[in-house]
């Protein structure tokens, strides 16, 4: 009996003409994930099979087709002759040995001589005599035992679905620059949009000396965390210490925030250009810190010219967030206690409410352009593999 | 760069490392083994461990069981001590005994911890004040790591046994071994030396024991050390252990006045504009702390490494622990706590170092006061 696994996708069913589009891209996306590990990638009608693979490392390739956005559900079965005999052996491998269960066949080859509610019958009846501490429960089984019976002349057996991702296939929806602080929000922002089929790459930025080389290498593994499910991302580290420096400098301590992040739209959005990216992606909620009222995004985002800004967090609450941060893996790292702007230039009473008209006269004090200039020539790129 | 956080590790002796490396090559063998080479290596372990207490106890009397830290040796010697009373330590002891006496509390053990004074030093009168007929455990930082402020622990240890002979007297000397001059008094029961801090490799340690007092393993196996601390020995550390503290001894008054000399150009030629000087007089002179008021320690620290200085510090860029907890039990404000730099020589550093290093954490300070002003 052979090991297989089975991918089902989300949405792309959904597509019409450019079905075959979404199909290559994920399938492009589902090899990339199990690079390094061998197997061989099948697409029967409707699916997916991942077989020839080392079954000692099924958990791992479970693990890493699970954060492959697209991929809906999955489930360890077992590649056997389409025979009752056969379906049987197999069927006993992988139930379980009491408890509830009901089984769901599907026939594709409608030349196999029982129809589905026959297969279902039959091997219901086979696994009760052999297991009988096992009870049929056809309304809510504990166990659900899965047989495809494929037109190719072979049946996949499993029990249960293992749940996915889910979402689109990254590379299908563009490409956004996504602003990665180090923070619990930004990349559970990154996650959704990637998610969404985006491509993303991130923007980092540090204001060395100020901050430490231990908050970067925490940003670096958020980025990390997130490559996980999007296959690997381009990380960019951008200095604004002297931007910090020079709003201290000549601008009233409460407008540092607003005005910084002035700055890093800025950057943003030239970083944007010169990659390629459509659009910035940021992990602000409203409401939630004095920069992030609408007058704060109003006036951010206002220094944005061509593109959009996307905040899919805008709506959520902190605890919303946080329970996402968890499902996906980053809050532990994100609590990391490493200040990411540092508190040196924090004003004790930040401006919530930024008026946009004073905003502008107090960034005429700062040579802006020569500012963002010398910020963008610090980019550095890390690029974060999977 | 100029290399002035000698208290955080030392660069490991290059001479020592040739004399053990025999240890990682053709001596490979278990010291437990039967057979002639294993027991080679256990002769060089043996050997390692006299020599070792040749240094610290001349007179004898005492016993040596080899660690993997610093920090093990003193989760062993409180873990082992304390099982019942109280456990009486000082607000300036090293994280490895701070937290054990933490993890003490967490279990139900009274812990009472004696005021500093200003300088970092325990308060003797109140360290006694809290030793009652229960106390099963006294321990007394040596050398204070952050301020390099010396306790008398001869002293100390005499008057705690005074109060209460039955009470066991632990020090970390991990700052102390192989810098200042001292002999175990027979006061002191167990005395943890570590050597990264003097030339040795990290991995190589020791609680050193009075005999006959008392002591229980932390790790139990095959009964190394006379079952005291199980597990194969570092034969290559343990090996350049002994042959670091070997030369450390042999230069040890040459070395202090040297580092005198050098700790002396630093308290002198720091803008006092700027710094405070933390540390005492009378302190290891292989430790200077100082306090730049308003800015932040890491800050500066990054400032210097990306001038070519490396230091300490006892403040951080992290909401967690953002001062040091001893800073603050020596009385020291927030605002100068932030701004801590701990300079720490090596009989290595030259005089041009430490002249080259003050002009720089100067002029670095400077800039970074003009910045943040």
């Amino acid at each position: 009996m052979e090991k297989v696994i089975i991918i089902r996708y989300c949405e792309i069913h959904l597509k019409g003409k450019n079905r075959g589009y979404f199909e290559k891209v994920f399938m492009n996306n589902l090899e990339k994930s199990l690079s390094g590990i061998r197997h061989e990638i099948r697409k029967p009608s409707g699916r997916y099979v991942v077989e020839n693979f080392d079954e000692a490392r099924t958990d791992e390739i479970v693990a890493r087709l699970q954060k492959v956005f697209g991929t809906h559900t999955l489930s360890i079965a077992y590649k056997v002759p389409a025979t009752m005999d056969d379906i049987f052996a197999a069927v006993l491998a992988v139930a379980p040995e009491a408890g509830s269960f009901k089984v769901q066949a599907n026939r594709a080859d409608k030349h196999f001589p029982l129809n589905s509610m026959q297969i279902n019958a039959e091997v219901g009846g086979r696994l009760l005599e052999a297991r009988p501490a096992l009870r049929v429960d056809v309304h809510a089984p504990q166990h659900l035992i899965g047989i495809d019976v494929r037109e190719n002349g072979d049946a996949l057996v499993f029990c249960g679905w293992i749940k996915a991702a889910g979402g689109m296939p990254v590379g299908t929806s563009g490409k956004g620059m996504l602003l990665l602080s180090g923070g619990i929000d930004s990349p559970v922002a990154g996650h959704m949009i990637a998610k969404r089929g985006m491509t993303i790459e991130a923007l980092h930025f540090h204001s060395y000396p100020y901050t430490n080389r231990q908050a970067r290498e925490k940003v670096e593994e958020l980025a990390h965390i997130l490559a996980g499910y999007t296959g690997g991302l381009d990380l960019h580290v951008v200095s604004v210490t002297h931007i910090q420096e020079a709003i201290h400098k000549y601008c009233p301590a409460e407008m540092m925030i607003t005005l910084l992040r002035r700055f890093m739209m800025r950057i943003a959005e030239r970083l944007c250009r010169q990659t390629g990216a459509q659009c910035i992606v940021t992990g602000e909620s409203l409401g939630q810190v004095a920069s992030q009222t609408i007058e704060g995004m109003t006036s951010s985002g206002s220094v944005v010219h061509e593109l959009p800004i996307l905040r899919p967090l805008v709506g959520f609450d902190k605890t919303e967030i946080v329970e996402r941060a968890r499902e996906i893996g980053t809050f532990e790292t994100s609590i990391l206690p490493y200040e990411d702007c540092c508190t040196v230039f924090l004003p004790k009473h930040p401006l919530i409410r930024p008026d946009l008209a004073k905003v502008a006269e107090q960034e005429k004090k700062l040579d802006v352009e020569a500012l963002v200039a010398e910020a963008f020539a610090s980019a550095e790129l890390v690029e974060i593999h999977r | 760069m100029i290399y002035l956080d000698n208290a955080a590790t030392t660069a490991p002796d290059a001479a020592a490392v040739s004399a053990a490396l025999a240890f990682y090559g053709q001596k490979f063998h278990n010291p437990s083994s039967l057979y002639g080479a294993g027991f080679e290596a256990h002769r060089a372990v043996q050997d390692a461990r006299r020599s070792l207490l040749a240094h610290i106890a001349p007179a004898g009397g005492f016993e040596l069981v080899f660690t993997a830290s610093g920090s093990e040796a003193d989760n062993q010697a409180i873990f082992s001590s304390v099982r019942r009373g109280n456990f009486v330590t000082t607000a300036g002891e090293h994280a490895a005994v701070y937290q054990s006496a933490k993890e003490l509390e967490r279990r139900g053990i009274e812990v009472r911890y004696a005021r500093l004074h200003a300088d970092g030093s325990v308060d003797g009168e109140d360290l006694l004040r809290l030793v009652d007929e229960h106390t099963s455990l006294v321990s007394v930082i040596h050398v204070n790591n952050e301020t390099g402020a010396v306790n008398d622990i001869a002293a100390l240890s005499a008057a705690v046994k005074k109060k209460n002979a039955k009470a066991l007297f632990h020090s970390d000397g991990v700052q102390a071994f192989g810098k200042i001059p001292f002999s175990l008094p027979q006061s002191v029961d167990l005395y943890t030396v570590s050597a990264h801090k003097i030339g040795g490799v990290r991995g190589a340690a020791a609680l050193i024991r009075k005999k006959g007092v008392p002591l229980h393993p932390l790790i139990f196996g095959g009964g190394q050390e006379n079952g005291l601390r199980s597990g194969t020995e570092n034969t290559f550390a343990i090996v350049q252990f002994a042959a670091a503290a070997e030369k450390k001894f042999s230069s040890l008054g040459r070395d202090l006045e040297h580092v005198r000399a050098l700790n002396s150009a630093v308290r002198t030629g720091l803008d006092t504009g700027i710094f405070t000087i933390l540390s005492a007089e009378d302190a290891s002179p292989y430790i200077v702390s100082v306090a730049a008021k308003g800015l932040r320690g890491e800050v500066l620290l990054h400032m210097l490494d990306d001038a070519g200085v490396q230091v300490g510090t006892g403040s951080a860029c992290s909401s967690k622990n953002r001062y040091s907890r001893v800073m603050l039990a020596c009385g020291l404000g927030e605002a100068l706590a932030d701004g801590v730099l701990r300079i720490s020589f090596c009989a290595q550093n030259t005089a041009e170092e430490a002249a080259e290093a003050v002009a720089i954490i100067n002029r670095c300070a400077a800039q970074l006061k003009e910045r943040t002003k």
